[in-house]
């Protein structure tokens, strides 16, 4: 884009993609698939995986977010505005989630950990999956963020890639939760319902929007999004779940869960990259199309 | 308190830039900064094309959605209706830069950089690094130039009347395009102008509630 077509065509954001905003990309993923790791974890009695989820957030998660900051020695300061700021909301559920996390950990391993004390880390390890999404959602200047379905995407992306980790982690101790893989093809099917439908929504709403779901669907992305997310990240995912309910799971082999895992996880990933890199605003001053062109 | 607004005639606008210039060298901004813009745009086919110019700044929101999303309350709304920045306290989450729908607001990487690179700063970069020391890794944007609104309350001078005590972009502007006032006071200028040539905020959808004003043609 050309410094005088700025807010003149569709202008992408590029403070949370570009450069060290990339950084930010990553941060959001981590921390939510930390989180879901650990909170799905929990939920199947994985004291392993609620470890592995913790690391995930606190090092990749956390260590990404502070990185990014361009002062990240004043962090303590965004605990100061949570009545009105999801970033500062983010800070204190990861926060909360990684010290009482930390603790009821220590306490799985050296005592016996407190009921009470799980229930409040699991419900911060939720907050903390679904807080980027609503950080997005808030920016009402971007209208492919200022979708309702957005954070609902994105704590169902949290949550299935954190069962994938889990089931991962299960199946190098050579075991394997039916439960667990009962919960994936659910929040599989569910992922694969909802992507669409968020498209959809955020295709008929404003110009901006349109402009965000043409470039992903049909536009410079669409072999990243055809490939990367529609086939190797759910459609494959999808096959093998659905070998895995006709033959059994103790078929499948396992180098080919291993596969599904893999592909779902960087599908998910490359979804947030879309969107993040998407991010068109409706411009300030519009652009007579016919000799512009649609966009930039 | 007065709530301090501007009315920009669109009318009037030559679209010359001085209030861009102006800005950038009352603040001493860094290459790449710019608090004050001018957006211009083309409507309609050959031979009846219309030039469309927009000189746009921080609107200095009454609902302004910035100051939500500052986790750390370094972005605040003055009594007065300014929205300043704490350099003190931004961590640099760039938040606010991602949810102004007016996109005003820049990210500082790098208050260091060079006008002419490779040759060192300038005695004139010298000078505002003192006067106006930006910090690296911090947000910043227009101020309404509070610190000459403030000076010169403080001499009991009235900004957007005394041109010691209004923002350089008005008191620069050659076609006298833009106003300063009290938006609170009926009988200041800028509320006259409002009432009078039915002066319009800038996309009102965002439901910010923009103390900028303007003038269509």
């Amino acid at each position: 884009m050309r410094p005088y077509e700025w807010m003149v065509k569709y202008t992408s954001q590029t403070e949370w993609i570009k450069g060290r905003g990339m950084l930010f990309w990553i941060a959001f993923f981590f921390v939510e698939l930390g989180a879901g790791m650990f909170l799905i974890s929990s939920l199947f009695g994985n004291v392993i995986g609620e470890v592995i989820g913790w690391l995930i957030c606190a090092l990749l998660g956390g260590g990404f977010h502070l990185l990014y900051l361009g002062r990240p020695f004043r962090f303590y300061r965004m605990l100061l505005k949570p009545q009105t700021s999801w970033i500062s909301r983010g800070f204190l559920f990861v926060s909360g989630f990684l010290a009482l996390g930390a603790i009821h950990l220590a306490l799985s391993f050296w005592a016996s950990s407190n009921l009470g004390l799980l229930v409040v880390v699991a419900v911060l390890s939720f907050l903390a999956i679904i807080y980027g999404g609503f950080a997005m959602n808030y920016v009402n200047g971007i209208p492919l963020w200022n979708s309702a379905l957005l954070p609902v995407l994105f704590a169902v992306a949290g949550l299935w890639g954190g069962a994938e980790l889990s089931v991962a982690v299960l199946l190098l101790g050579g075991g394997m939760n039916e439960g667990l893989e009962r919960l994936i093809q659910i929040l599989l099917v569910g992922f694969a319902l909802i992507l669409p439908m968020y498209l959809i929504s955020a295709r008929y709403g404003l110009p901006a929007g349109k402009i965000s779901v043409g470039e992903i669907v049909r536009g410079k992305w669409w072999p990243v999004f055809w490939g990367g997310v529609v086939v190797l990240g759910i459609a494959l995912p999808l096959i093998i779940t659905l070998g895995s309910l006709l033959a059994g799971l103790l078929v499948i082999p396992v180098e080919l869960l291993y596969i599904s895992i893999l592909f779902g996880l960087l599908g998910d990933l490359v979804l947030r990259y879309l969107i993040l890199k998407n991010g068109f605003y409706n411009p300030l001053v519009q652009a007579s199309l016919s000799r512009h062109g649609k966009h930039g | 308190m007065a709530q301090w607004g501007m009315v920009i005639d669109l009318q009037k606008c030559i679209g010359c830039y001085a209030c861009v210039v102006a800005c950038k060298q009352e603040h001493f901004l860094p290459p790449g900064v710019f608090w004050s813009r001018l957006v211009i745009s083309e409507t309609g086919k050959y031979p009846t094309v219309t030039k469309i110019m927009y000189p746009v700044l921080c609107n200095h929101c009454e609902d302004a959605i910035c100051v939500k999303v500052c986790p750390t309350g370094a972005t605040v709304k003055r009594e007065d209706g300014i929205v300043s920045i704490d350099y003190n306290k931004c961590v640099g989450c760039r938040y606010c830069v991602v949810a102004c729908p007016y996109q005003q607001r820049t990210y500082n990487a790098n208050s260091n950089r060079e006008y002419f690179p490779g040759q060192g700063l300038t005695e004139f970069e010298l000078i505002g690094q003192r006067l106006y020391p930006l910090q690296k890794g911090t947000v910043v944007k227009c101020t309404f130039c509070l610190e000459r609104v403030d000076e010169g309350l403080e001499k009991g001078l009235r900004p957007g009347v005394d041109r010691e005590a209004s923002p350089a972009c008005v008191i620069t502007c050659p076609a006298k395009a833009r106003y300063f006032g009290d938006l609170d006071d009926p009988q200041s200028e800028v509320s006259c102008l409002i009432k009078e040539k039915k002066a319009a905020q800038f996309h009102p959808e965002y439901g910010t509630n923009p103390s900028v004003y303007y003038i269509s043609r």
